[in-house]
């Protein structure tokens, strides 16, 4: 069996499955001061239920690294930053205080074009020093490729430092993109401790109440990782609350279709695609608290409207603020808003019917209409709202940039076949939302633990990314920071089969199943020709164990 | 609207002219590393768009293809200028202050005839989105400057005849390099006589030389002109690493080049030294279009002191440039001179050679001389493709601005032609007035429409 548990900002949800079955779930409102005791009110019915029984798996989803960064008052880190030719550096500002530019550079092949400097090491290892950081962040352009001045540095500064805490970024990330690599990393030096304090009072916790199943954690990418190794990266794991959403949205729709994930809430809706049943990662890394990262995350879009938007006559046309001024007028608020509009056209029950309709006459009021007309009229705009950003967001998928032919020509117009709503405001509203975009929509009855169900079900996943260069004879991996000699590999065929290899040995490392087949996901081969001549070749190749969830819940299971 | 350079990547990782071609999947690869590494595409003052295809009739605007569009190109192309297409529309649109298409195929070698690929290039994607530009927007001037170490036939060919676009290349002296051409008595025709502009430079030109013949004469050229809309075809094969060819140009001297020039478009063209300019040298151009610091911008073992102008080669610049200013000044006089307007046309023919596919080609354009307007030009092209097969065509093509008897008068020709076209394997009509192009062979009387994306 497993256990899912979403900490939500407003609930903290919990769900027992046993397979495709939900035995149990919970949902309590989360104290943000209290954070583990939400997650143990949630938590204890279900282990309540499941003794005797043998618990698989728990895994969590949380919002808990969102409040980490968003508190800021992380100790002071220096940043040490070794540009090399290009971008002038000032172009990015990293909002370090103690920043320290080192000449030296490495190029797009990892060859070294300048060396360090040695007194430029020595002078800024004594400025961290006597401004007293604890820690460090090394990050060079092109280290994911040559790892060489990074290490350097960094073992100076642990030589002449003691107890500094050093981060490099070829060990956070090594996808292209130095900027977005010094910002990853410094989330990732901001998290680390406060990550593992966290860590082990949940699984202290957990040891009281004599619970020995492993823990994981779900990431930004949908895939769950052991509580252990995901302190290494928490980082990662921001954003797993949008993540189990999706998740828990796949779940609960038929499987292989497009569908849109829509979770109306109080004032924003929140919306990611599953495309022919896998949901749409982000192209790029996750904006985090302003700052571009490589973080991997869905695609998730949001629109400014809620079941308690705040309503407003201007100009005689009726706006949805982005806000909300109170509760709804028919639970005792002072501002009209849909849920009013809910309430009177009789779509929902909640709240006091009379106190709707006057909301939906102040409304009607200034727009020339009665308040069964007004509250059309704001479900209309409402709906009409969600179905704009969703139609945008599918407009941005088709827009991405594209640097090869076939990506270009594979990119056709799609539109969802359904809508799965989640949230409290979704069950009302979904049915006008699919009548204005011609697609069914779906309100499964565990929609309101679908964030728990996503967490419980979501499977172990893991990404390689393999670059070769079989002229300098080295290979790397982007997303562990591997650099390696490379010895007989000089065909397509020769680095696919080492990639899967690797991939499936790293598979078994972090526990998925041996029974998980494993993906190429794409294989690229560029002959390099000196002279009319080939000189050696340049190989990508990634390979996963792809993000998805464990089992589909079919319908009547629940 | 806060400045925004729009920025088009299309390094086709897909396609190849042959597996060892300079014009390879390779060729952008080191570019794109740098590129990304750089976090280019996340500066705000950067928007990143996603090429569209190309149609037909945006090909059929610039070219007659033999024997039609799709037999000329590949989807690659259709992507490459779709990028270009894409940046326009954009600037039109005010969604950007500037736009630098890095795609490829690069395409200025080719000429108004394609019968194949002419140095690389297939289609010429400067030609065809100044073409797409004027249809589709109020534009009437434009000024193509080439960057490029080859001179750009094909960009002169295709406004050989039209005043309204004025062509400035600098390049390599055609007596040292492909394709030969580009000399400074290669003006323009009778009715665009001054409207094309040649400055064959001496081998080993720094960046001083360069500079110098863009602040003394090509800026100046281009502020007497006062066009509507400046296109760099950017090539960057003038870099000092360049197997190609041999200048002494660096990213650094391209990039205050393109500062200074700031065209509203920039079209890649060559430059194959892909790993020690490329990555360089498209990094220090996005950055000065985007108004953006590019002084930490140089290769690897650059040391200034290996760059430097003799006094003869400068002495030879400055002359050119001086000779070239009074050419321009006095393009009017000089025109009349060299071409007497007597009869209602006049006869041009030239061969042509296409060095990537062996094709010879012979051509005869009769160049509608009008007192009203810039005419239409009527040519007669054979294609001699290897193993001796070849192709004959005529095609008629109108300007934009051509008078009103100057289009019943081509449109009755392409009607006639028509009716008589015993050996003459398609005949075309390219009418930029109405945007309407037809070509008639055994097959019939085809028009050329934007429905049409297919290739062969
Ligand atoms: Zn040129
Ligand atoms: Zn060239
Ligand atoms: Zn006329």
């Amino acid at each position: 069996m497993f256990i899912g548990l979403d900490v939500g900002g407003t609930y903290t949800d919990a769900v027992l499955m046993d397979g495709r079955k939900i035995t149990k779930k919970t949902k309590v409102p989360t104290d943000n001061d209290n954070l583990f005791d939400s997650l143990l009110n949630a938590l204890d019915p279900l282990l309540e239920a499941v003794k005797g029984k043998n618990l698989e798996r728990i895994v969590l989803s949380t919002t808990l690294i969102t409040n980490l960064i968003a508190t800021k008052n992380v100790d002071p880190t220096a940043l040490v930053i070794i540009p090399g030719p290009g971008l002038n550096p000032s172009t990015y500002d990293y909002k370090v205080p103690h920043t320290f530019l080192l000449s030296g550079a490495i190029d797009y092949r990892g060859r070294e074009i300048d060396p360090l400097d040695e007194q430029e090491i020595k002078t800024c290892a004594q400025k961290i020093k006597e401004a007293g950081l604890k820690r460090a962040v090394v990050v060079g352009k092109f280290s994911q490729r040559n790892k060489k001045h990074e290490e350097k540095v960094a073992s100076y500064l642990q030589e002449e430092i003691p107890g500094i805490r050093v981060a490099m970024g070829h060990q956070v990330t090594g996808r292209l993109n130095f900027p977005r690599r010094v910002f990853t990393s410094l989330l990732t030096i901001a998290t680390q401790e406060r990550f593992r304090t966290f860590y082990s009072e949940v699984l202290k916790l957990l040891e009281q109440r004599g619970i020995s199943a492993p823990l994981y954690i779900l990431k930004a990418d949908g895939g769950t990782i052991s509580f252990d190794l995901s302190a290494k990266k928490p980082v990662e794991t921001i954003f797993s609350g949008p993540a189990a959403s999706t998740l828990g949205g796949l779940a609960l729709t038929p499987k292989g279709e497009t569908t849109v994930v829509v979770d109306i809430g109080g004032t924003t809706t929140d919306l990611a695609l599953i495309l022919s049943g896998e949901p749409l990662l982000a192209s790029r890394g996750a904006h985090i608290d302003d700052k571009l990262t490589h973080v991997r995350a869905f695609a998730t879009s949001s629109a400014a409207v809620g079941g308690d938007s705040c309503l407003q006559v201007q100009d005689g046309l009726l706006q949805i603020m982005p806000y909300r001024k109170g509760a709804a007028y028919c639970l005792g608020g002072t501002h009209p808003t849909p849920t009013d509009a809910m309430r009177v056209t009789g779509i929902t029950d909640i709240g006091d019917e009379k106190q709707a309709v006057k909301a939906m006459e102040l409304l009607g009021k200034d727009l020339g209409i009665g308040p069964q007309k007004a509250a059309e009229h704001v479900l209309e705009k409402t709906v009409q709202r969600i179905a704009g950003e969703i139609e945008a967001m599918f407009i941005a998928w088709e827009q991405e940039p594209a640097y090869r032919i076939w990506e270009l020509q594979q990119r056709k117009k799609i539109r969802p076949q359904n809508l799965v709503g989640i949230g409290a405001a979704s069950p009302a509203l979904l049915p006008l939302l699919g009548k204005e975009m011609g697609c069914s929509a779906l309100t499964p009855p565990d929609a309101d633990v679908a964030n728990a169900i996503g967490a419980a079900l979501a499977k172990t996943n893991l990404r390689l990314t393999f670059h070769f260069d079989t002229q300098r004879n080295f290979y790397f991996i982007e997303e562990t920071g591997v650099q390696e000699k490379l010895t007989d590999i000089d065909s397509l065929a020769d680095a696919e089969s080492f990639s899967m290899r690797r991939l499936k040995e790293e598979g078994e490392r972090i526990g998925i199943s041996a029974k998980e087949e494993p993906e190429l996901v794409y294989s690229e081969l560029f002959n390099m020709v000196r002279g009319w001549r080939r000189g050696g070749r340049l190989i990508d190749v990634c390979v996963q164990f792809p993000t998805g969830i464990i089992e589909y819940l079919e319908e009547g299971d629940a | 609207m806060e400045r925004k350079t729009g920025l088009v990547f299309f390094p086709a990782f897909d396609w190849a002219i042959s597996p060892t071609h300079p014009e390879r999947e390779e060729r952008l690869l080191y570019t794109r590393d740098q590129l990304f590494e750089e976090g280019i595409m996340d500066l705000p003052q950067i928007s990143e768009y996603k090429p569209r295809m190309a149609t037909h009739k945006d090909i059929a605007r610039a070219h007659f293809c033999v024997p039609d569009v799709a037999t000329q190109i590949t989807e690659a192309h259709l992507f490459a200028v779709g990028g270009a297409l894409v940046l326009a529309d954009a600037l039109m649109n005010k969604e950007i202050t500037n736009g630098f298409a890095l795609v490829r195929p690069p395409g200025h070698h080719a000429m108004r005839v394609a019968h194949g690929n002419r140095g690389f290039c297939n289609i010429n994607n400067e030609a065809i989105m100044i073409e797409y530009l004027r249809q589709k927007y109020d534009l009437n001037k434009v000024v193509i400057v080439d960057t490029d170490v080859h001179h750009g036939d094909g960009t002169q060919d295709m406004f050989y005849h039209d005043p309204d676009v004025l062509f400035i290349s600098f390049h390599q002296d055609g007596r040292t390099l492909y394709p030969g051409s580009g000399f400074c008595d290669e003006l323009g025709g009778p009715n665009a006589f001054g409207m094309n502009i040649n400055i064959p430079l001496q081998p080993n030109t720094t960046d001083e030389g360069i500079h110098y013949v863009l602040e003394n004469l090509v800026l100046p050229i281009i502020e007497d002109f006062k066009p509507d809309l400046v296109v760099n075809s950017a090539g960057q094969d003038n870099h000092y690493t360049d197997p190609l060819a041999n200048m002494r140009f660096t990213a650094h001297g391209y990039a205050s080049l393109n500062e200074k020039l700031n065209p509203d478009l920039a079209v890649l063209e060559g430059g194959y030294a892909i790993e020690t300019a490329l990555p360089y040298v498209n990094t220090g151009i996005i950055l000065a279009m985007a108004g953006l610091d590019y002084s930490w911008v140089r290769e690897p073992e650059y040391r200034p002191e290996d760059f430097y102008e003799t006094k003869d080669r400068m002495d030879y610049t400055k002359k050119l440039v001086s000779y070239l200013w009074e050419v321009w000044k006095n393009r009017e006089e000089l025109g009349a001179e060299k071409y007497p307007r007597n009869g209602d046309f006049l006869e041009l023919s030239r061969h042509i050679y296409y060095d990537t596919d062996s094709i010879r080609e012979q051509q005869y354009e009769d160049i509608r001389l009008c007192d009203d307007c810039p005419g239409y030009q009527v040519i007669r092209s054979r294609g001699m493709y290897p193993y001796g097969s070849s192709k004959l065509i005529e095609a008629i093509g109108i300007h934009p601005r051509a008078c009103k008897s100057c289009q019943e008068e081509a449109r009755k020709l392409y009607e006639e032609k028509k009716k008589d076209y015993q050996g003459v394997d398609v005949i075309y009509l390219q009418d930029k007035v109405q945007d309407r192009y037809f070509q008639y062979s055994k097959d019939g009387d085809v028009e050329v429409t934007d429905e049409q994306q297919t290739t062969r």
